[in-house]
């Protein structure tokens, strides 16, 4: 997998301080998952973030380290938590922190058709206020509908790849766009293009088709 | 506690390489033969640090303890996984404070890379790959010194995301700019410390 289109040093720094929400960590974590460029530049946020403990005013503790250690070898007896090992869902060229979020095999899914092309997976059960979390399946030749977003939107291209006014995204890719990018993905091969998406904000559509589509599709 | 303070950089960025090699020998002990004593060093250096970070992200006095305690036995459990080529003691504790407190406040984990995903990919972007960043003991001091020459509002920022706003919006309305002021500041700074960074570039 090559991949040409990366996350922004403020979506990454956002990601390491943890203020995203699970939708966007999932997307940042797909994309992190199969690009070390951007693992390293993740990791040098969270070093970051080490580094400014030094500049920090110690709060005062209530209790000495000698205390707290007496009281976690009370803890490792028979009260320590079990700790249970999820069973790790892995599927066909589905990075681990989206497979945990999916029932089955990308081609397996209970897809739901939005409209003529285009069908989708819901993984929020959010209000749509609080943004957008979909896996779409778009057949080749679909061109959506151009629109923008009040805040951030994040697309993992899955399978396939589609071209928008930005460039040509292919699996891996990640597009990190702010509120001020409007754009119009048209999926540009023969195959299906499966991307995984996650907005802050309701998309605001330019054109009066879009508008229409809106409550249909939702993104 | 060693508090004393210098303004003297030179003095400083010694201070920060040396603060470096001993506390990372300081989890290394905890990791390999429960050094108490070692973990007392950490533990009087560190958690009321990360005590005030939890408190300045918004937590209670209280809660920021009992959590503090948590992380600090956390730190004494798993520190025979902490490897010091890979990363300074303060960027370990740095992702086990926030993520202890991501668990905390949604009741689940931060989604993570997994370093078994057979999707993981290693090298493979068409980037430059000059781009490695160096993270050893003088990492500290030019990271040091690149946060200190930030230019006071980008600095401004970055305090802000990482010890007390929620969010860049947060922070957009909490100093009354536009939201992309706030990002582009952002950028600025992580772009400024990873020049510093890079095993070329930083090394004038």
């Amino acid at each position: 997998m090559s991949v040409s289109h990366h996350l922004t040093d403020e979506t990454l720094q956002d990601y390491s301080v943890g203020s995203l929400s699970v939708a966007m960590e999932t997307l940042v974590a797909c994309h992190l998952t199969v690009c070390q460029h951007c693992r390293d530049r993740a990791t040098l946020a969270d070093q970051i973030g080490g580094e400014m403990f030094d500049q920090f005013e110690a709060a005062p503790m209530a209790q000495t380290p000698e205390q707290l250690l007496k009281q976690a070898s009370l803890l490792s007896g028979s009260h320590a938590p079990k700790v249970t090992p999820q069973p790790k869902r892995s599927f066909k060229d589905v990075p681990r922190p989206l497979a945990q979020f999916l029932p089955a095999e990308l081609d397996e899914l209970d897809w739901r058709r939005i409209a003529p092309g285009i069908k989708q997976i819901n993984l929020s059960e959010q209000h749509r206020r609080m943004g957008a979390f979909k896996l779409l399946h778009l057949a080749p030749g679909v061109v959506l509908s151009a629109h923008s977003h009040n805040d951030r939107e994040l697309t993992y291209v899955v399978k396939g790849s589609y071209q928008d006014e930005i460039g040509r995204f292919k699996a891996g890719d990640i597009a990190d766009l702010d509120g001020e990018v409007a754009h119009q993905p048209v999926v540009d091969t023969d195959e299906p293009c499966i991307a995984l998406i996650a907005s802050h904000s309701p998309v605001k559509y330019n054109g009066l088709f879009g508008k229409i589509m809106q409550p249909f599709v939702g993104i | 506690m060693n508090t004393s303070a210098t303004t003297q950089p030179k003095q400083r960025n010694d201070d920060a390489a040396a603060l470096r090699k001993r506390m990372g020998d300081n989890l290394v002990a905890i990791g390999e033969r429960k050094d108490e004593a070692a973990f007392a060093d950490v533990y009087s250096y560190y958690a009321g640090r990360v005590k005030s970070f939890l408190m300045g992200k918004g937590m209670t006095e209280e809660i920021s303890e009992e959590l503090t305690q948590e992380i600090m036995i956390t730190v004494w459990r798993r520190a025979e996984s902490y490897d010091p080529a890979k990363a300074a003691a303060s960027t370990w504790l740095f992702t086990i404070a926030r993520n202890r407190r991501i668990d905390y406040l949604r009741g689940n984990s931060r989604i993570e890379v997994e370093l078994d995903d057979e999707m993981l990919d290693v090298d493979n972007t068409e980037s430059d790959s000059q781009e490695k960043y160096v993270d050893d003991e003088q990492a500290a001091v030019r990271l040091n010194e690149a946060l200190e020459k930030l230019p006071h509002e980008q600095r401004q920022v970055m305090h802000l995301s990482y010890f007390r706003g929620q969010s860049h919006g947060a922070i957009a309305k909490w100093l009354d700019l536009p939201i992309g002021t706030v990002k582009s500041r952002i950028r600025l700074a992580m772009q400024a410390v990873r020049i510093s960074l890079q095993s070329d570039g930083g090394n004038l």
